[in-house]
């Protein structure tokens, strides 16, 4: 083909193909979903849009985002993590453990994310080698960690050990443990869509043979992706304990696995793998944070609570796939 | 077995005696044979015989339990797809090995990405794709779709692209016109003899169609109970022949 | 013991039924009484329907069912509505999250259940900043809090009198097996740290376990226990779920007449029935219903009086159930004890 005869396109400046590939994807759905929802919450209770209610959303919002995003790389890649709530409370308290023993906090924090990494090898290592769906290895896990917190807590909260800097870098104060989910959310959309990595992710999720046949190491994407999720969870937890001063071993647990695996999917991450993406992640984790949030300042019933955000949470998912549909993207 | 190809050229890739079995099962007994270079050799057989098994072996993807493997003339223990690869050997899978979440340009760089300091460098790996896939008058609109929203022909395109652009010097396709229509399995065909006319690539073809068969292969091989049990020119036979070959076990003993 | 057991000797249902036992006339009250009766608020002025936010910590654990009732009879009288919030599963940072958005919708008045030693703490400073008055019920675990009053049950002295009552049961050196649901919760901790401090250096060997915080698992946890400890002589717990557990596995395995004694807090239905039938010794009554109509009364008070009337920690009182006062809890099917919608006049 002369390039002299041919007519040249130049390429859309990267800019404006980012916007019109966000306008045409699933998430764009959803994103419309989202702001519908802060529309009518904020008509109906003016004090949702109110400058301490953004601090509230973005304090409750933001342990469940940094779940959410590992889940999401795992689900992505075909397996999924139910031990992550539990991990997310065993982190904390073995930070606690270490500063108890004298060490200092950056000590404890490293032990704690190191346990977390563990945890997550583990599981990925029987998964993978010993051919356990990953739904039921983390299934006993996480009763293992359940039992392990209980174990080494004697069952009770403690006061989460801080001092004034490594509390403000960690968590404590408006908007501390945001920045953090912030960042961990653009890092990983960075990894799944501009490293290798993030291909081969989607690649081991999509096809997993495939993959394999044309020479992706399968099991290092999958282990690898595994002890990603339970640092991130790890992490959060540890977090959480410091923003909220206290460490307890019944922390999280399966309430923030279901939140967080619901935000991935709600935001367009298929349950059986392949497809995902972080930022849909983050909208589907904001949709369920402003539902919460919302419902409660309306002075809605806690008995009415699981019902409407249940309900409200297959509404969103039907609109988004609906919108998604209507412009023409595979659902 | 000798070991210059009738039209003199050294072999490319010699097997001798390769077995391999799956635990009780037994897919390869004894197999050899030879591949010249720039020869198409056709690879018969029934269903189950061990073709693609065999087609595995050579690509790095399984590991044989005997027997050698020689290619130019040295030995090799094929160690992985990656080795395989790195010797020149590729292969355009049956299930084309294609990530259907991903884009057309990402699947055919797939372990082979373009990067700058570990980060993807996109627009290279599309420009180039679009100049690969223009090259081959393949007709796919837009390298950024998802490799999910194309037809069966185009995808078996690109799977083919893959491996005509990665330098490999045997190429192995593993049924690449199952489940295609006339038109798109034509341009497989052109694909092949294109390939053929370079000279420098040497190909192994897996299919059903013997018309094909002898249409596009210098060599037809018949795999059978685990052996290499025909191997002639295609000039010096028939469909009519190797019909009767593989169906031979399946006809009832004359009364 | 309630202040008024305390006082006066006798239990308040005996009160009761002694007052109206002289006057059968006293049955149909005159027709201006009824009125009164029926009358929703004393002499007070209109003021704007407020709205007081109950945050709990097990929103929908049975045991709160009559707190609810309580919150709901206090707002008719004084024409105030309240929310009910909080997390299911004792998760704080639902808690407070919850907490956080009655700030920024503006709550006349929180009452939370303050189970964290310290999460609670400036969540509180910062509703009171905001004017809204803040008072702890059911559970008071912070030191630091600074809630305006506690409303609930003196946790560590009823188990403490709960620990009195074991020991004059169960013969000295025998094994007892102390249940709690969730441990550390500041809400049932005290109460089992008051038993073990009455029991102490009585001789007895003390196994604590922990039963979680639903009621198959409790169930399936105590008669595990009994299972693996043929020799214990006493079952007792300090919550809702595990005492039922305790009495339904006393019954399942006839421990009452193996020697065995039984028992715990709270006024579930199938504990009351068992305590009837003989299988469980006692259970406590904290009287939820008051954990929900005193906080009401005393948020309005405050609003009312434009903060002149401050809430005082109120005790909800302790009562003992048992075989001998076990009757009036199974034969009224009460709002008061919850299991009845009706809004009811008793007559004891």
């Amino acid at each position: 083909m002369a390039a002299a005869e041919t007519i040249e396109r130049r390429p859309a400046s990267a800019g404006r193909r980012l916007i019109s590939t966000f306008i045409a994807r699933r998430e764009f759905g959803i994103f419309l979903v989202l702001v519908a929802l802060i529309l009518y919450f904020n008509a109906r209770n003016s004090a949702f849009g109110s400058k301490e209610n953004w601090a509230t959303l973005a304090e409750y919002g933001s342990p469940i985002l940094i779940a959410a995003v590992g889940e999401t790389m795992l689900l992505i890649c075909g397996e999924i993590d139910l031990s992550v709530g539990h991990v997310y409370a065993l982190a904390p308290l073995v930070l606690y453990k270490v500063a108890e023993h004298g060490w200092p906090l950056v000590v404890g924090l490293v032990v704690a994310v190191g346990v977390a990494a563990l945890v997550g090898l583990t599981n990925g290592l029987v998964t993978v080698y010993l051919r356990v769906p990953s739904l039921i290895v983390t299934l006993g896990m996480f009763n293992v960690l359940n039992g392990i917190s209980l174990l080494i807590s004697d069952g009770s909260q403690q006061l989460t050990p801080t001092n004034p800097t490594f509390g403000k870098i960690f968590g404590v104060g408006d908007y501390h443990t945001f920045y953090w989910a912030f960042g961990i959310m653009l890092a990983m959309h960075f990894v799944l869509t501009m490293t290798p990595w993030g291909l081969h992710t989607i690649a081991v999720g999509g096809n997993r043979i495939g993959a394999s046949e044309s020479g992706v190491n399968v099991s290092w994407i999958r282990i690898g992706n595994f002890v990603m999720c339970s640092v991130l969870g790890g992490f959060a937890g540890i977090l959480t304990a410091q923003h909220i001063g206290t460490t307890d071993p019944l922390a999280g647990g399966t309430g923030l696995m279901f939140y967080g695996v619901a935000g991935a999917v709600i935001g367009g991450t298929a349950l059986m793998g392949g497809s995902g993406t972080v930022i849909g992640t983050f909208i589907g984790v904001a949709v369920l944070t402003v539902l919460n949030n919302g419902f409660t300042l309306l002075g809605v019933d806690a008995f009415y609570n699981d019902l409407f955000i249940g309900i409200a949470i297959l509404l969103s998912m039907a609109l988004g796939f609906l919108i998604g549909r209507i412009r023409g993207k595979p659902a | 077995m000798s070991v210059v190809a009738d039209n003199g050229a050294p072999d490319v890739l010699r097997v001798e005696n390769v077995a391999k079995s799956f635990g009780a099962i037994t897919a390869l007994r004894d197999v050899s044979l030879r591949l010249g270079k720039g020869e198409v050799l056709g690879l018969i057989g029934d269903n189950g015989a061990g073709k693609s098994t065999l087609v595995k072996i050579l690509s790095g993807y399984h590991r044989p339990d005997s027997g050698e493997i020689s290619l130019f003339g040295e030995p090799v223990h094929l160690r992985s797809v990656i080795h395989a690869r790195s010797l020149g050997i590729d292969t355009v899978y049956q299930d084309l090995a294609l990530v259907p979440g991903l884009s057309v340009f990402h699947n055919m760089f797939l372990k082979r990405e373009h990067t700058r300091l570990g980060v993807l460098n996109n627009g290279s790996m599309r420009s180039q794709a679009r100049a690969q896939l223009d090259s081959l008058g393949v007709n796919i609109p837009d390298v950024n779709a998802e490799v999910a929203t194309l037809s069966g022909g185009q995808r078996q395109a690109i799977a083919v692209a893959r491996s005509v652009f990665s330098d490999a010097k045997i190429i192995l396709l593993d049924e690449p016109l199952a489940a295609m229509g006339a038109k798109e399995g034509g341009l497989i065909l052109k694909l092949i003899r294109d390939l053929r006319e370079r000279g420098d690539v040497s190909q192994i073809v897996i299919a059903h169609n013997y018309l094909h068969v002898l249409e596009t292969c210098d060599r037809v091989c018949l795999l059978q109970n685990g052996r290499i049990t025909f191997d002639r020119p295609t000039a010096e036979t028939s469909v009519e022949e190797l019909l009767t070959l593989v169906g031979a076990e399946y006809r009832a003993p004359d009364a | 013991m309630s202040e008024i057991e305390q006082s006066t000797g006798l239990s308040r249902r005996a009160m009761m039924t002694a007052a109206l036992a002289g006057g059968a006339g006293a049955m149909a009250l005159p027709a201006w009484a009824t009125e009164a009766l029926a009358a929703e608020t004393g002499k007070y002025p209109s003021h704007p329907k407020w709205r007081f936010v109950f945050v709990n910590h097990v929103t929908t654990n049975p045991f709160f069912v009559p707190t609810r009732y309580g919150a709901e009879d206090a707002g008719t009288m004084t024409n105030t509505t309240y929310q009910w919030t909080g997390s299911e599963t004792a998760k704080t940072p639902e808690m407070i999250n919850a907490m956080n958005a009655a700030i920024s919708g503006k709550a006349d008045g929180i009452a939370v259940c303050v189970v964290d030693p310290h999460a609670f703490d400036s969540v509180t400073v910062k509703a009171l900043k905001k004017g809204i008055p803040v008072v702890a019920y059911n559970a008071d675990g912070s030191t630091e809090n600074k809630r305006l009053a506690y409303i609930g049950q003196d946790l560590f002295n009823s188990g403490v009198e709960m620990g009195k009552r074991i020991a004059s049961m169960v013969a000295k050196g025998g094994r007892i097996g102390l249940f709690i649901a969730t441990p550390g919760q500041s809400n049932i901790q005290p109460r089992i740290d008051g038993a073990q401090s009455a029991l102490k250096g009585k001789g007895y060997k003390i196994d604590v376990i922990t039963t979680g915080a639903d009621l198959p698992g409790e169930l399936t946890k105590i008669d595990a226990y009994v299972q693996g400890h043929p020799d214990v002589k006493g079952l007792f717990a300090v919550d809702a779920g595990s005492t039922q557990g305790i009495a339904q596995t006393m019954q399942k395995r006839g421990l009452q007449a193996k020697g065995v004694k039984g028992g715990g807090y709270d006024l579930l239905p199938i504990t009351l029935q068992l305590i009837k039938s003989g299988d469980l010794d006692f259970t406590i009554d904290q009287q939820p219903y008051l954990q929900g109509f005193q906080p009401v009364i005393q948020l309005f008070l405050y609003k009312i009086s434009g903060g002149l009337m401050a809430p005082s920690n109120t005790n909800t009182g302790l009562l003992f159930v048992t075989l001998g006062n076990v009757d009036p809890y199974l034969q009224t099917k009460s709002r008061y004890e919850g299991s009845d919608k009706a809004q009811k006049y008793i007559k004891s």
